[in-house]
């Protein structure tokens, strides 16, 4: 029959070698792993035409994030068609400013941006399933030894 | 017994602090101390700007060199509006509703544009007004009553040249225009005002729209759409061109007079972008 002593002593040692996996458990996962995800986001496409219908090839494009008006966000230039498209930068909401100026003319509109539905994580920062599973278990585990160490104490 | 309990019950609680820490160690949000009583108000400052093509001369459409002694504007009815949403020239004069603010700059003011400090001319200064952005502008071209510009919205002092032939001009413009435009389009932002800091309203005047640019080819808008000095050329005696907008309504031929009158309502801008125009008369 086991006795309280051994099952304390197993209990003492899979908490710590949990404790060793959760620690470890980044760099076993990405030792030689690739991680490639795919998430579908939202560009937007400025087209900057003249009042004609002529493309702004080459216009000068400059984006402004609603918190930060006097600097630009993101510069670039349209492609021959006038075309430039960009992402923005979702946890910033609010109206962006983008302008379109080439040769002394140019113009200034505006885009509604609302905050992403759910923040993309990136993978190196938040816990994985498999370590939240391990926290849970150590914890548990812990818990249990605990709660022997005092019922052992009060007999 | 203990010698085995204990490291468990220890390690227990330095992975529960350590996990915690880890958790909470990316949502740590700073606290926003409350804003202190500051006053809330700057300097702003309201210019005109003829760019280079006036302060530097240029080469128009038709190949005529372009200097310029002088560029008269008068401006009357100076308003810069903070407006939300912001306004935009596409939602036309009706604008009340979006003004969250106003500053008005009162007295007719003739600046040079043409002087090599204006760059941009600086036409008047607000001090105190609140903070934020403003990015509408109103004004009105009117006559001047007095000075040099007397009697002109606008007023063209200089020298044209071309193969040899050189026309001495003064070009004055009598209609009278009001201008609304929105944000400052350009390579830097202007019009907003931060507390305690200065901010500049621009009134900005395009003439390569009058008399259209040599650099850009023949069949751009700017071209297309511009004048150009070849006609007022023709005018000139002895060498001499001294005409107002309504002595030329008899002088061009109607297509040309139609065109120098459709410039008017082009002619103003916000930075690189256009104004809404209205002739007042």
């Amino acid at each position: 029959m086991e006795t309280i002593n051994n099952r304390a002593f197993r209990l003492s040692w899979i908490s710590l070698a949990s404790a060793l996996i959760l620690l470890l458990s980044p760099f076993i996962v990405s030792a030689h792993g690739v991680d490639i995800g795919a998430v579908p986001i939202s560009a937007v496409e400025v087209i900057a035409l003249y009042d004609s219908g002529k493309p702004m090839a080459g216009g000068q494009v400059a984006i402004y994030a609603p918190d930060e008006p006097l600097e630009p966000w993101l510069t670039g230039t349209c492609d021959e068609e006038g075309s430039f498209i960009f992402v923005p930068d979702y946890s910033r909401p609010g109206l962006w400013e983008i302008q379109v100026r080439l040769a002394g003319h140019g113009d200034l509109i505006r885009l509604e941006v609302t905050a992403a539905e759910e923040a993309v994580v990136d993978g190196s920062g938040g816990l994985s399933f498999l370590q939240k599973i391990v926290m849970a278990l150590v914890v548990a585990w812990g818990a249990i030894g605990t709660a022997f160490y005092f019922s052992r104490r009060s007999s | 017994m203990r010698r085995f309990v204990l490291p468990a019950v220890f390690s227990t609680i330095f992975l529960a602090l350590l996990l915690v820490a880890g958790c909470t160690a990316e949502q740590v949000v700073e606290q926003e101390l409350p804003p202190e009583e500051t006053d809330q108000t700057g300097l702003l400052i309201f210019t005109a700007n003829g760019e280079e093509f006036i302060r530097e001369g240029f080469v128009c459409k038709d190949g005529w060199s372009l200097s310029f002694d002088h560029a008269y504007v008068t401006l009357a009815s100076v308003s810069a509006f903070q407006t939300d949403p912001p306004f935009e020239t596409d939602l036309g004069w009706e604008f009340e509703d979006l003004i969250q603010g106003r500053v008005d700059l009162g007295g007719v003011l003739t600046v040079d544009l043409a002087s090599p400090d204006a760059d941009p001319a600086v036409v008047g200064e607000a001090e105190a007004v609140p903070s934020g952005r403003y990015n509408a502008i109103y004004w009105e071209m009117v006559r001047a009553t007095g000075g040099p510009a007397d009697g002109f919205v606008v007023l063209l002092v200089g020298t044209a040249e071309k193969n040899g032939e050189t026309v001495d001009f003064e070009i004055g413009l009598d209609r009278e225009v009001a201008y609304l435009g929105g944000e400052y389009v350009g390579d830097e932002r202007k019009g907003i005002l931060q507390a305690g800091g200065s901010a500049t309203v621009e009134m900005t005047f395009h003439f390569d729209h009058l008399f259209g640019d040599f650099d850009e080819d023949p069949d751009d808008d700017i071209n297309m759409e511009a004048l150009g000095f070849g006609p007022m050329a023709a005018l000139a005696v002895d060498g001499t061109l001294a005409v107002s907008l309504s002595d030329l309504e008899s002088m061009l031929a109607a297509d040309d007079f139609e065109l120098l009158v459709a410039v008017m309502t082009h002619l103003a801008h916000v930075g690189e972008g256009h104004a809404l125009a209205a002739f007042l008369e």
